[in-house]
């Protein structure tokens, strides 16, 4: 019996085309994102496309996407026969509930492991495709896949399969079960923001919980290297097993209810049906009364008006039909409800800018509520763009209708307006939920007309658009979910196309031009790139709406033969209208066109990698040509804010340091605003590649060795209409900033060359070049971060409007308003400084202070007054203890200033720091044991005016952590001076998290501290961690000491630059010697620990102390530069200690360090106060992949 | 007068549903009788613009019903053979919506045509009721009330009398027939009584074809006294009559088989003269076009 119902199953699922349509469902991501670079979740670097680590996130991928399958495939194993009506032919037969169900149930999984194994196809056929990149695949180890695909797969199916199963036979009601399918997902997605955005490091319990496992791969995985992520999946322990077992008991559950509760009785499975048909019948009878015959009736007469007022009367009567059809239904309420929870849950994130509580200023709750609800709304649009189109014919009722006289238009556009009001009202519904959000987060500067604009004028044309879309082939196409799929298919294309490089606006349907709001710019230079974007996708969409009308169907032939005679004469009647449209578009598509490719050069990223390719290709060869350097800097710069341009002249000193006369000096023209340049003595130029920015200038009299030379030049920028994307973030009506990248660059720029390795593949370049080792030769005698230069003097006179303030570096000497102009003449006088420099102007308001006789000022957007004290007081705090520490700040001034959020970070140019409008001016302390990333970010940026600006290191391996990571410690300190040891510790605890993921991350290799090259994640976060452990082992006066020393002999150096070597030395003359090995192995090396506190037990002794002991294993591994291990003996100085109080706020009862020689080490410790936790390097000091092992609670013997 | 000349169809399939039909239809009730598929619902469905012919026109008092299609859907009243409703819609909201389409723009006639249909049709007390909520004999009697907002000219009715109850049915033919006075109704059906009871013009039409047109009374009057009938009780003796004469049809009365065939002359052997009636007509001109 059982095996009857289970063939049966089968058997009609192998019939069914949805099987195998699902199937290839399942295999397309997984097809795509091995064959195709960039197209799944793995993005470039070494970890392999089909390594375990990438097969295991497509599986969860699909498994999250794919459980509304698993709704279609378990739902109907039972609706079927309530659908069907065949319930009543089933349960009246003595058949047992064991094989009814079970056989249903196993069919279905069955069924569902087939569709979900096309994962594996999909991912075994993505490694054979000819344009795979070979190099990022390992063999199929189709053990593996399989593996994977049980333990994430087969798993979910398993408990969530049951789920729907239960629930459908429990409610026998299909709306249930993707509501419930729905619910579901949308729970999940809640708890996977709130994990995330809690930015909490401790996340057992969210991955135990997690159904669909995206958070617990994650987390599980977070630290694994490319060499564990290419190896290994997650073992069936620890957490992994918790959590499968946890879901698959849930499954277990379910399977178990649906058995027990299910009633196997035709009676009470057709009761409620019963009821509804004879309540119906009773309402009939009872409306019917006695029916009398009527002899003569007679209707009333009535006038038919037909004329413009009725066509509108009708229109109107007929959108209000289909707005009440749509807005009556079940599944509508489900989505809006849906829509309505994430715009809450994203609205109440707003202030979370990455992990930093910012304010919720409108531009961030406006993007992330329409961001987070326009899915639904995209969702809602394209399937009640088929409802509509489908309704008359849906229900039946399309004879009728398709008779009325009604005009062809009119029954269209009402269509589109029923869509277009529902996609309003809820567009509406969305900006309450911004204004509640705001409310709710105690932010009250409501900007309405903000809003207003984003919302209904930015956003909603888009969704009309692609509602346009979406009528148009729902139309066009002879079925309900061929449109659907047609839809969702585009809707996969255009990222697809994004992927493979076509990035042109005009033919992406629908896609509008990027742009960003800032409070400093507003919409700025975007209001005319989005207006004639927008416009043109949505006469676009008018255009589609007209054939639409065209090829609407009306009467009941449906050959598509027919159809076209039925719109041959429709076609006459439209053109003036399709006429319309076609011009209207093509205005917008022309406007837009010459702004975007004859006004400014069209060019993809992949066209600009190219560029960046081919100049690498042809000039690398000039990289060590002897070439001057320059001394001195002295330009005249007008901005033109309101044009977004600038045009300046210059000159710069160059000097002949080397021994050989020069006789060419080559220029790269890094942003491409060179205009002219001249010597001053004769010269001819032998080369100006202009596509490739680079120019040879021969010399008459070749420069001698120590002669210097003038050289003028002629730069600028001239900003043209708009750009489809890429415009230039340098240039804004309120908040220019550009930098020394728009002046002349002598020499063969490294900079300009490509660095990810698939990226250099692609343009058949080698591997980038490693760094010179510390010592080497030529590079010692390079500048690290401007080689073709020296210290330089400066001197800038700069001009702008006469309503905003323009500042360069320098003390401001004079300034002055002459042809409605503003001048402001900057000088560095006899200062030299690091030849990097920039340029701001806006309408600033500005706040001024003094620390001795420092002048501190910032200049800032009005409105963003939220932390100007704090800034001020990182400020005044880091001078006095970098002056007192390292060494006089060597400016008058310090400045900070506000740049539009094109860009987001903070920069250190001799005495400024422009500081991005995003991070920081409206940063938000919610909590006082919140970390406060501004002040940490303005003491750092203040310390590169210490290391990056007196002490520069040489072009070599390691040099950039001696600007970085001593940064880094320095604003530690400070940090550490205004908020004390605990936020500190929080801190490190991020830079360890943030270390651990950077090397997971990792697309070449790892290097040690002080080899370090181009890896953020080690100069900053293994930094900071790094220099932090060594000044908690030798003491922070010796490491202060130690740096002052060490920039005392090498502050403003000329060449050779100092390099680490010199610094571990300056490090080690500080060091004692049984501490030496902390320097090896952090600075010089990557080594891990694996620290554990195995158990902790206390007992109390007769005079009321407790006497705690605890043991502790530790490991220690050294790692080479693909995370391979391999053990090291221990021999290491480790802090112990003993807490009372909770894991958050632990309180230090015993804490020392202690040499540990051997893996087990047992301590004894005796405290006054009854402990709670106990542990080894219970701070996170040191490097530990698993750094929340390290405290355990004490118990009671 | 609604006339019809030479209307032809042939569906992309290849199905012949109408051929070289002509046919004119003065005021009054028009019947038109036949079997599934012999072309009634296309024939229908032309006249209510739903359909395109091959071949042929249609005028009704000039008016052009196949080229101007928007004039003919001002003046039509249409109830399809099969159809749905918006389930969420009520009958009230949905016949004033159907108003407004048919151009009765003002108000008031709206609001009294409206209820003076739901009263017609015995809806009024469910008038605000969902329709998704109506039995098939309700959603048969809204579709009655909608075919005949804005006075129709032209009343095209694709069984109607399907699904309704005797009393219902009774209720809805005296409505229609006293609507159908002064208008053409076009009324299909293979229930013979209907038209019978109804109709004072006929036709029936079989394979596409029209096989008769006229009155009911002179349709019968053409086989009166030409109908013989004869029980049978064994499957021999049947065949044996059916090799002999042209069976019209067969019946069971009071549980035995009684044969009706059409003869000129007295057949004897056990025959006798039958009263005859419209079914007669019908099955006797279906039978004798399927023979030829």
């Amino acid at each position: 019996m059982f095996f009857n119902f289970l063939l049966f199953e089968l058997k009609l699922r192998l019939k069914s085309v949805s099987t195998y349509v699902f199937f290839l469902l399942t295999a397309l991501l997984p097809f795509f994102a091995v064959s195709t670079q960039g197209f799944g979740p793995i993005g470039s670097g070494k970890i392999l496309l089909n390594s375990p680590f990438a097969v295991l996130l497509i599986i969860t991928f699909v498994m999250f996407y794919g459980s509304i399958l698993l709704a279609a495939i378990f739902g109907p194993a039972i609706l079927r026969d309530f659908n069907q009506d065949t319930y009543q032919l089933i349960f009246t037969k003595p058949i047992s509930k064991y094989s009814y169900l079970g056989g249903r149930w196993a069919g279905s999984m069955i069924t569902a492991i087939f569709v979900f194994s096309g994962i594996v196809f999909g991912t075994a056929l993505g490694t054979m495709m000819p344009w795979t990149d070979k190099l990022r695949l390992a063999p199929n180890d189709f053990g593996m896949y399989f593996r994977a695909f049980f333990s994430m797969g087969v798993v979910e199916i398993f408990f969530l399969g049951t789920l729907f199963f239960c629930v459908a036979a429990l409610t026998r009601n299909i709306v249930v079960v993707y509501l419930q399918g729905v619910a579901l997902v949308a729970l999940y997605f809640i708890e996977a923001i709130a994990v995330i955005t809690s930015n909490k490091l401790d996340r057992t319990w969210a991955s135990i919980c997690d159904p669909m496992g995206l958070i617990m791969n994650q987390s599980l995985t977070r630290y694994w290297t490319v060499a564990e992520k290419n190896t290994l999946l997650p073992h069936w322990t620890g957490v992994f097993l918790y959590n499968r077992l946890l879901w698959m008991g849930v499954g277990a559950l379910a399977l178990i209810a649906a058995f027990v509760f299910f009633p196997m009785s035709a009676e009470v499975l057709g009761s409620r049906r019963s009821t509804k048909h004879a309540k119906a019948a009773r309402a009939e009878e009872e409306a019917q009364g006695k029916p009398r015959s009527r002899f003569g009736v007679e209707l009333p007469r009535v006038t038919q008006i037909f004329g413009a007022m009725t066509t509108w009367k009708q229109l109107l009567s007929l959108t209000r039909l289909r707005f009440f059809n749509i807005v009556r239904e079940l599944p509508f309420w489900a989505i809006a409800m849906l829509m309505l929870l994430f715009a809450l849950i994203g609205g109440h994130f707003a202030g979370n800018n990455n992990g930093v509580e910012v304010w919720p200023v409108t531009y961030l709750m406006v993007s992330i509520v329409s961001g987070n609800a326009g899915l639904f709304l995209i969702i809602i649009g394209a399937l009640y763009a088929g409802e509509v189109i489908w309704r008359e014919r849906d229900v039946r009722f399309e004879q009728i209708h398709d008779s009325l006289p009604l005009r062809d238009w009119a029954d269209f556009v009402s269509k589109f307006l029923a869509l277009a009001m529902v996609e309003t009202l809820l567009v509406s519904v969305i900006w309450v939920c911004g204004l509640i959000s705001q409310i709710t987060q105690g932010y009250f500067r409501f900007e309405m007309v903000h809003y207003a604009k984003e919302l209904y004028l930015v956003f909603l044309p888009q969704m009309l658009t692609i509602v346009l879309l979406a009528l148009f082939l729902q139309t066009l196409l002879g079925n309900k979910f061929i449109g659907h799929a047609v839809v969702i298919g585009f809707f996969i294309l255009i990222p697809t196309l994004y992927s493979w490089g076509f990035e042109n606006r005009l033919y992406m349907f629908g896609e509008i031009t990027p742009y960003t709001y800032s409070d400093m710019n507003g919409y700025g230079h975007f209001v005319m790139a989005l207006f004639w974007s927008i416009s043109y996708w949505l006469f676009v969409g008018c255009l589609l709406g007209v054939f639409a009308v065209m090829f609407a169907r009306r009467g009941t032939e449906q050959s598509f033969a027919a159809r076209l005679k039925t719109a041959r004469p429709r076609v006459a009647r439209l053109i003036p209208a399709a006429a319309a449209f076609s011009l209207l578009a093509a205005i917008c598509g022309a406007v837009f066109y010459y702004n975007t490719h004859i006004l400014n050069e069209f060019r993809t990223a992949k066209q600009s990698r190219h560029r960046a390719a081919a100049y690498e290709q042809l000039y690398k060869k000039y990289e060590r040509l002897p070439q001057p350097k320059i001394t001195a800097v002295d330009v005249a710069v007008d901005i033109y804010p309101e044009r977004r341009s600038f045009s300046a002249t210059g000159s710069y000193r160059l000097v002949n340091h080397t021994d050989k006369p020069i006789d060419e000096v080559h220029i790269t023209d890094t942003q491409e605003s060179l205009q002219d340049v001249a010597f001053d003595r004769g010269s001819k130029q032998t080369l100006g590649d202009k596509v490739h920015f680079y120019s040879i200038y021969k010399l008459d009299q070749p420069l001698r060795p120590n002669e210097t030379m003038k050289m003028n030049f002629h730069v600028g920028h001239t900003s043209r209409g708009f750009k489809d994307g890429n415009e230039r973030p340098e240039f804004a009506y309120n908040g220019t900033f550009f930098d020394r990248d728009y002046f002349p660059f002598i020499g063969y720029n490294q900079r300009i060359e490509l660095d990810d390795p698939v990226r250099r593949r692609e343009e058949k370049l080698p591997a980038l070049e490693e760094m010179a080792p510390p010592g080497d030769p030529y590079y010692s005698n390079i500048n690290l971060f401007t080689s073709d230069s020296e210290w330089v003097t400066f001197h800038a006179l700069v001009s702008t409007s006469a309503d905003q303030i323009a500042i360069a570096p320098g003390d401001l000497k004079r300034s002055w308003t002459e042809n409605g102009r503003r001048y402001f003449d900057y000088s560095m006088g006899d200062t030299r400084i690091n030849n990097f420099f920039s340029f701001l102007s806006g309408s600033f308001s500005e706040k001024s202070d003094q620390w001795k006789n420092v002048k501190l000022d910032i200049y800032y957007q009005p409105g963003h007054e939220f932390n100007l004290d704090k800034m001020m007081d990182a400020s005044k705090t880091g001078l006095e203890y970098y002056q007192k520490n390292f060494s006089d700040y060597q400016f008058d001034e310090f400045r900070v200033l506000e740049f539009p959020r094109y860009r987001r970070f903070a920069q250190s140019f001799p005495g400024t720091v422009p500081f991005s409008e995003d991070i920081g001016f409206i940063e938000r302390l919610k909590k006082p044991d919140d970390i406060d990333l501004l002040y940490f970010v303005t003491a750092h940026e203040l310390a590169h005016q210490w290391w990056g600006h007196q002490l520069i290191g040489s072009a070599t391996q390691g040099s950039n952590m001696m600007a970085e990571s001593l940064a880094e410690y320095s604003a530690l300190k400070v940090m550490e001076k205004k908020y004390g040891e605990d936020m500190t510790r929080k801190f490190l605890r991020y830079e360890l998290d943030g270390y651990l993921r950077g090397r997971a991350g990792e697309s070449r290799h790892e290097p040690p501290l002080v080899l370090v090259q181009r890896e953020p994640y080690v100069w900053y976060q293994k930094g900071s961690m790094t220099m932090f452990a060594l000044a908690d082992y030798i003491g922070e006066d010796k490491v202060n000491l130690a740096l002052r020393n060490f920039l005392e002999k090498n502050r403003y150096a000329q060449g050779p630059f100092p390099d680490t070597r010199g610094f571990v030395a300056a490090l080690r003359e500080q060091t004692p010697p049984e501490l030496q090995y902390v320097v090896t192995d952090m600075f010089e090396s990557i080594v891990l620990y694996d620290n554990r506190a195995v158990s902790a037990t206390y007992i109390e002794t007769p005079d009321k102390k407790y006497k705690v002991t605890l043991k502790v294993a530790s490991l220690k591994k050294k790692a080479d530069g693909s995370g391979n291990e391999t053990p090291m003996t221990i021999h290491d100085l480790i802090d112990v200690g003993v807490f009372s109080g909770s894991k958050e706020h632990l309180k230090r009862l015993n804490l020392h360090k202690e040499w540990i020689s051997q893996e087990n080490s047992t301590f004894e410790f005796v405290v006054d106060e009854q402990p709670t936790f106990a542990g080894i390097d219970p701070y996170n000091k040191l490097i530990d992949r698993n750094p929340g092992d390290n405290l355990t609670s004490v118990e009671k013997q | 007068m609604l006339s019809i000349r030479n209307l032809s169809k042939t569906y992309s399939g290849g199905v012949r549903a109408l051929r070289d039909v002509s046919l004119d239809i003065a005021p009054g009730m028009f019947g038109l009788l036949g079997p599934n598929g012999a072309g009634k619902s296309t024939f229908m469905k032309i006249l209510a613009t739903l359909l395109d012919p091959d071949t042929g026109t249609a005028t009704l008092d000039g008016l052009d019903l196949i080229a101007d299609k928007d004039a003919t859907r001002r003046l039509l009243g249409y109830l399809p053979q099969e159809f749905g409703v918006y389930p969420k819609m009520s009958a009230v909201d949905m016949l004033n919506h159907l108003a407004v389409m048919k151009g009765i723009t003002k108000r008031g006639e709206r609001k009294e045509i409206v209820e003076g249909l739901l009263h017609q049709t015995n809806l009024w007390e469910v008038r605000k009721k969902a329709l998704g909520g109506y039995s098939g004999g309700m959603k048969q009697r809204f579709g009655i009330a909608q075919a005949l907002l804005a006075n129709p000219k032209l009343i095209i009715v694709d069984e109607p009398t399907a699904g309704l109850d005797p009393a219902e049915r009774n209720r809805f033919l005296n409505l229609l027939s006293s609507i159908g006075r002064n208008v053409v109704v076009i009324l299909s059906t293979h229930i013979v009584e209907d038209v019978l009871e109804l109709c004072s013009r006929m036709a029936i039409m079989s394979s596409g074809q029209l096989i008769l047109e006229g009155a009911p009374a002179q349709a019968v009057d053409c086989v009166k006294g030409k109908v013989w009938s004869k029980v049978v009780s064994t499957d021999t003796e049947r065949d044996t009559v059916e090799k002999s004469f042209h069976v019209i049809s067969a019946h069971m009365v009071a549980g035995l088989n009684e044969l009706r065939i059409y003869s000129e002359t007295a057949p004897g052997d056990g025959f006798a003269q039958a009263e005859a009636d419209l079914e007669d007509v019908y099955f006797f001109n279906l039978t004798r076009h399927q023979r030829n």
